[in-house]
């Protein structure tokens, strides 16, 4: 079995994450900004997709939301610029392109879990660890789906809501559409209907600024 | 630990599913396995493309299994039996099969029920799928498993938890036989596959 990031949505990001590099195995359909840009498609259709993007990996792997509060103010990337405006900077653009970035939560998360399992046994689970900067919550089901979320150094423990996620958004439109390959090696799960609904639920919380 | 196993699935099947009409579902899967005879013609090719079928159903099936019931691992194989019949398929088809396990003969002292090999048999008293049926001659003669869709859904669940399986039919009323039985036999458990270290 493997393990590769299948879908990506974030809220308060920083900085923005950088496209994926070609090649660097990131499946298509996880989410628009990060897979490798083969052409700049016209700023319309650009902005569309510029709102803002939470990542489910899985397939036997990852599902990520990024969900920071930063003390500075929202960046850009919440915002839907119109297509005429070219003039607001970019913001600036993490170091790494994103397919790094999710091997790396992904190597973090497997080698803190199988450290946990050896040390206590089969029935501990890796539930979530804080640096200074930020918290990584992981909700891992039994069929071996992970879904990762990424916030503020302050909140409380979020696996609560990981699960809501799975026990409705990702269990309604994911599961239950026949459409979605949910075993794939070659596509994300990226749809409308489930980014959207995750986009509520998540907006819905308390802890949601 | 069975009682609670019952009490769960009691509890999701009155309370947290949806629910159809049970005439419209025996319809529309007799539908379907008479349209797989038309189309294919052999009755062992029927088996295997229901048991496909069964296989796609029941990996996603797993997922809302695991959402709704909210059940831990199973220690070993005997507690999945029992798990399956009666959580699983009382929450799906409002249906108790009731489980007989039984194991390889232990070359070592220990009686685990974890070893290859191990396996349980569910008994169907009752079975949705088969309201309105009977099977005519060549059906009979041909070897059709008409409920053999149940067969792939538990290979497909059990499979998307860890649990390689071989899952068959004993017997059939529709065919019959005394008593409706699907043997689930444990191949191995599968191990999750680390990726190569680029570093």
């Amino acid at each position: 079995r493997h393990c590769n990031i299948v879908y990506y949505q974030d809220w308060h990001r920083t900085k923005r994450p950088k496209p994926a590099g070609e090649g660097g195995g990131i499946l298509p359909a996880v989410a628009h900004s990060i897979s490798p840009q083969t052409h700049y498609a016209d700023p319309s259709v650009q902005s569309a997709f510029a709102s803002p993007r939470n990542t489910l990996s899985s397939t036997s792997g990852v599902v990520i939301a990024v969900n920071n509060e930063p003390a500075s103010p929202l960046p850009g990337l919440l915002q839907m610029p119109a297509p005429q405006q070219q003039a607001t900077p970019p913001q600036p653009m993490s170091e790494l392109p994103f397919d790094e970035e999710a091997k790396l939560v992904y190597g973090v998360i497997l080698s803190l879990r199988n450290m946990i399992k050896k040390l206590s046994g089969r029935d501990e689970q890796f539930v979530n660890y804080r640096t200074s900067t930020y918290k990584l919550h992981l909700y891992e089901t039994l069929s071996g789906y992970r879904f990762v979320m990424l916030s503020d150094h302050n909140t409380d423990s979020l696996r609560f809501v990981l699960r809501q996620i799975y026990t409705g958004p990702f269990l309604e439109y994911v599961v239950r559409n026949p459409l979605v390959t949910m075993d794939s090696r070659e596509r994300g799960i990226d749809n409308e209907y489930f980014r959207a609904s995750t986009d509520r639920l998540i907006r819905g919380l308390s802890v949601f600024p | 630990m069975s009682k609670q196993y019952k009490a769960i699935g009691e509890d999701i099947w009155k309370g947290r599913t949806e629910k159809i009409n049970a005439e419209l579902f025996a319809l529309t899967y007799g539908a379907l396995v008479v349209q797989l005879i038309q189309d294919y013609e052999d009755y062992s090719e029927v088996n295997k493309q229901l048991e496909k079928m069964g296989y796609n159903i029941g990996s996603r099936l797993i997922e809302d299994f695991l959402a709704r019931s909210n059940i831990g691992r199973c220690s070993d194989f005997k507690e999945v039996g029992e798990v399956v019949s009666k959580v699983g398929f009382k929450s799906f088809l409002n249906i108790t099969p009731t489980v007989t396990h039984s194991q390889l003969p232990p070359t070592s002292p220990t009686t685990q029920t974890n070893t290859a090999g191990a396996s349980f048999t569910l008994t169907l008293d009752e079975n949705p799928l088969t309201e309105f049926v009977e099977l005519p001659e060549e059906a009979l003669e041909g070897g059709l498993w008409f409920s053999n869709v149940l067969c792939g859904v538990l290979r497909g669940a059990l499979e998307m938890i860890q649990m390689q399986v071989q899952v068959e039919f004993i017997s059939d009323v529709l065919r019959g036989d005394e008593s409706t039985q699907i043997q689930v036999k444990l191949i191995k458990y599968l191990e999750e596959e680390v990726p190569v270290g680029d570093d």
